[in-house]
């Protein structure tokens, strides 16, 4: 039977402020354990929350690329539970008015481009951190209280595909705002997925499924390609989907019941009576509005004007953002676009993973880069030579110094390699009998001579150019 | 009373040490006292801020202020040995003034009750009569100050818990407006209705007193911008023109003849000082809600904002095999059944099939009354009434009809300055039985000053200032 899949996708995204969303701890990761805690984060008695504005000013930001609408009042509700790693046994979240609503984000997969719309956007306070060993339970509280924003989806998205396309949408969007790091390996950035079919074409939605914690995008796809398999064949079989909260197994590549959903918990939400609705100014909204970094759509846009490189290329620039910025560098003095590109994304990226070296911690200077590309661009080096000078530019030195010492420099002077080629063609009348013959194969011999001669300086092309309009003069 | 003592600077340590001697010997027959605080650190301190408004004066705190280094119990088992890692706002405010901490006073069990019966510690006794109850929840404070150990003592008003003990022991109680001083570090009860209040015996001290401890705190959002004013030199005491009203209701609902008579002789006496005075009748359903509203908003809050006593990070922890146990085992021994009655009902109130009925109805109604005294105040500048139907009950007696009128309105009018947070005080009108009976009065928001002047001005009517009962 054909079936109707339906996802929606709730993330949860730790903002980047330098304090906490209720309290005026610094926000961390990898800190000692419980090294990032006040009274505030511990819940001690008698302590009160207070907002911070920098995370409220990352969440507008989220909201403004992902085009929701703002609600001007700020409010914060409690979700009442207990568990241990909930400090003070409820979670102050915005239930009621969430920060943003009603709005989408454009995701392009291999059918082409589509809208997804997000329903809500609210603020939110992270749990604390919890280690379960035989002889008990550890809790590390330094990410008690880091801000949240939880980020909820339509069910607008039908396979693995476009889900994987959204959240790696959402990722770069993000990102590029500077409002989160969105490792989603290190857990700033988690996804939930709710996933479940019906009948080709029927308007009744069928029984959800959960599935937590998946902690890659090429996961989020597996996962969900796993899930409609085992739906579809359950369905097939006549047999019923029970509602649960399911998580992916990186092993087996499969989804495993963590539990059945037996009836909704009530979190008993209310307002929080210890945080007074807060007013946000208009002025200061559109302030931050108007200051939003430049998004992965707009530079896009800009790569393809400005630099004329093609869907791929750009998509493999713009899914770091860091090597885009340093291509950008590169591009302020570099004369060709896609040589630059493929650099960049080719030798430059091995040389970081062989060096193991972020992007930012390389002494290389963009200029250099450039540089060493122009001289490629205008026959000043061959390639093969300038895989030579790469290592050096990569070390932070200049290629013009480095194609000096190493006495690389491409010999493009026509009379030099017009005399050469007479010498060698006066040594070698065999070769071009050979090439009267029809021996084409003679013309790589004669440049293999004429390189040999200048010592590997000449320009290789040229030199053959030049080598077959001398064989024909000859011949006639 | 505080100017006397800080004024006498050199004999400040005496004072300090009379007070905790004091305290001592009262503790066997009060039983006010949760815990005594060494305060030669302070008294050091105190030297150095000699130009504090309460320099060297000895003071006493709720023990549910939070005091770092100081056992802070909250008159609850599950804290226990709880000793915090931070000092509560008015705690920096008061040593900043040179005021010296000498005792953790006892309150009802996390300041839920109005006896002061279900303290951890036990009952504290009233110093007039001790066989009759303090009032609460800040009766280990209001006690102190009746009975002349301290001067000054912070109490926590969440539904009259200052001013209704205030009324019992003879003393005055102030609850300003809410915002006015910070809650930080202030063990809660219900966040929407607590205040910080504090108890004295005159009111020259108590503008003193608030002077020293309102002000904006950037840890506490509900906290006001607004300027604190130099209440003691603003205030003149006069009351010629001012305009008060007499909540009928509350009059029309007491049976006792020394309440009644007390109150009229001082409305008496304030219209001779040129007071106008008139009455004003409020929808007595509304007055009948009070209520029940209180129990269901301060509830429901109360039930959240002590799901942090589990035991796990601090406060007696009970020992099983998973920290879900440990909670549930932390939380089952370390409550008292009153306690856990109000987290019943208020868990109850909150259910997502309930809350609408229950916990956003008492909100509607609250907003109804709040209303309604924001237009009985368009006329008047204070309203007044007697702050309870007669003296402190008796540790043994019978509970109040809780359906009477008697009780819905006269014992629980004061409830109204929480739902507003409009500042309020109680002062000492008469007594009956040897026992004192007290006056409430209320305000506009922010009109301290005014409240004060009327406070004076009740103060010179009655002449019943500095009160000390003798404890026999």
């Amino acid at each position: 039977m054909q079936y109707d899949v339906v996802i929606g996708i709730e993330i949860h995204c730790e903002l980047k402020t330098k304090s906490k969303m209720f309290s005026s701890s610094p926000v961390s990761f990898g800190k000692d354990a419980n090294s990032c805690v006040n009274e505030v984060d511990l819940a001690h008695p008698g302590v009160l929350p207070c907002v911070n504005k920098g995370a409220v000013e990352q969440a507008i930001k989220a909201c403004t690329a992902l085009h929701l609408e703002i609600d001007p009042v700020v409010k914060f509700d409690r979700k009442n539970y207990y568990y241990s790693d909930l400090p003070k046994g409820y979670q102050i979240t915005q239930q009621f008015y969430p920060i943003g609503t009603n709005g989408y984000v454009e995701i392009e997969t291999s059918k082409g481009k589509k809208k997804v719309h997000i329903n809500r956007i609210h603020m939110e306070e992270d749990t604390a951190k919890q280690f379960h060993l035989s002889e008990g339970t550890l809790i590390d509280y330094n990410r008690a209280g880091t801000p949240l924003i939880e980020i909820v989806s339509d069910p607008d998205m039908e396979n693995g595909e476009e889900a994987a396309a959204y959240v790696e949408t959402l990722r770069q969007t993000l990102y590029y705002l500077g409002v989160s790091d969105v490792k989603m390996e290190e857990g700033s950035m988690r996804c939930d997925v709710n996933i479940s079919l019906k009948p080709k074409g029927s308007t009744v939605f069928g029984v959800k499924n959960e599935i937590k914690n998946l902690n890659s995008i090429s996961n989020v796809q597996k996962a969900i390609d796993f899930e409609i398999e085992r739906q579809s064949k359950l369905l097939d079989e006549g047999q019923i989907i029970e509602q649960a909260t399911r998580r992916f197994d990186e092993a087996t590549k499969s989804t495993i019941l963590m539990r059945l959903k037996e009836g909704t918990v009530d979190y008993k939400f209310f307002p929080e009576p210890n945080i007074v609705p807060i007013r946000l100014s208009k002025e200061w909204i559109e302030e931050i509005q108007a200051n939003l970094p430049e998004l992965p759509d707009e530079r896009k846009a800009r790569y393809e004007k400005d630099y004329q490189l093609n869907a791929y290329d750009i998509s493999v620039l713009l899914a770091n953002k860091e090597l885009a910025d340093m291509y950008e560098l590169v591009m302020k003095t570099c004369n060709n676009a896609k040589l630059a590109c493929n650099w960049m994304s080719g030798d430059v990226l091995a040389w970081c993973s062989k060096n193991e070296k972020t992007l930012n911690e390389m002494s290389m200077i963009p200029s250099h880069l450039a540089e060493m590309i122009n001289m490629i661009e205008k026959g000043d080096i061959s390639g093969k030579q300038a895989k030579e000078v790469f290592e050096d530019v990569m070390n932070g030195k200049d290629p013009v110094v480095v194609v000096e010492e190493k006495g690389l420099k491409q010999v493009s002077d026509t009379s030099l390699i017009e005399a050469l080629i007479q010498e060698v063609l006066n040594d070698q009348p065999q070769s071009i009998e050979d090439y009267r013959n029809g021996k084409d194969r003679a013309v790589g011999f004669l440049v293999g001579q004429v390189m040999k001669k200048s010592k590997g300086q000449a320009n290789p092309s040229m030199t053959n150019k030049m080598i077959v309009e001398e064989l024909n003069k000859r011949i006639k | 009373m505080i100017e006397m003592m800080k004024k006498d600077f050199c004999e400040s340590e005496k004072h300090i040490n009379e007070a905790i001697q004091k305290a001592q010997k009262l503790q066997a027959k009060l039983n006010a006292v949760v815990t005594f605080v060494d305060p030669s650190e302070q008294i050091e301190n105190a030297k150095k801020k000699s130009e504090g408004l309460m320099s060297g004066v000895p003071i006493v705190l709720k023990d549910n202020v939070s005091t770092k280094g100081i056992r802070t119990t909250a008159s609850s088992h599950i804290l226990d040995n709880y000793v915090p890692v931070y000092d509560a706002h008015i705690v920096d405010l008061l040593r900043n003034h040179g005021a010296v901490n000498i005792a953790k006073a006892s309150l009802d069990e996390l300041a839920m009750g109005g006896t002061n019966l279900t303290a951890a510690t036990g009952a504290v006794h009233n110093p007039w009569d001790l066989s009759r109850i303090s009032g609460g929840s800040s009766g280990g404070s209001a006690v102190l100050v009746a009975s002349g150990v301290v001067p000054f003592a912070i109490g926590s008003d969440t539904g009259d818990s200052v001013r209704k003990p205030a009324s019992y022991c003879g003393v005055i109680g102030v609850k300003p407006t809410y915002g006015r001083i910070s809650r930080y570090g202030i063990i809660p009860y219900a966040s929407s209705l607590d205040h910080v209040g504090y108890f004295v015996r005159n009111v020259k001290d108590a503008c003193i007193g608030l002077e020293v401890v309102a002000g904006r705190d950037d840890r506490d959002m509900t906290s006001s911008y607004k300027e604190v004013q130099h209440y003691s030199e603003v205030c003149d005491g006069s009351i010629k023109g001012k305009k008060i009203g007499i909540i009928k209701n509350v009059m029309n609902s007491i049976t006792n003849k020394a309440v009644i008579e007390s109150f009229n002789s001082l409305i008496e006496k304030l219209k001779s000082e040129g007071a106008e005075v008139k009455e004003i009748t409020f929808d007595e359903d509304l007055l009948r809600a009070i209520l029940p509203t209180y129990y269901m908003i301060a509830n429901c809050e109360a039930t959240a904002n002590h799901a942090n006593l589990d035991g796990i990070r601090f406060g007696k922890q009970m020992p099983a095999d998973s920290t879900e146990e440990v909670m549930v085992a932390s939380r089952t021994a370390g409550f008292g059944i009153q306690v856990r009655k109000r987290f019943i009902t208020g868990s109850y109130g909150l259910f997502v099939e309930n809350q609408e009925k229950l916990l956003r109805k008492a909100q509607r109604v609250r907003r109804l009354i709040v209303e309604a005294m924001h237009t009985a105040l368009e006329d008047v500048e204070c309203l007044i009434a007697p702050a309870a139907s007669g003296i402190a009950p008796s540790i043994e007696s019978e509970k109040m009809d809780e359906l009477a009128s008697e009780y819905l309105v006269a014992e629980n009018h004061m409830v109204m300055g929480n739902f507003s947070g409009y500042p309020s005080m109680t002062l000492p009108m008469g007594f009956d039985e040897g026992c004192p009976l007290g006056v409430n009065i209320t305000c506009k928001p922010f009109e301290e000053v005014t409240m004060f002047n009327i406070g004076y001005g009740i103060e010179r009517c009655t002449g019943l200032k500095d009160l000390v009962a003798e404890v026999k």
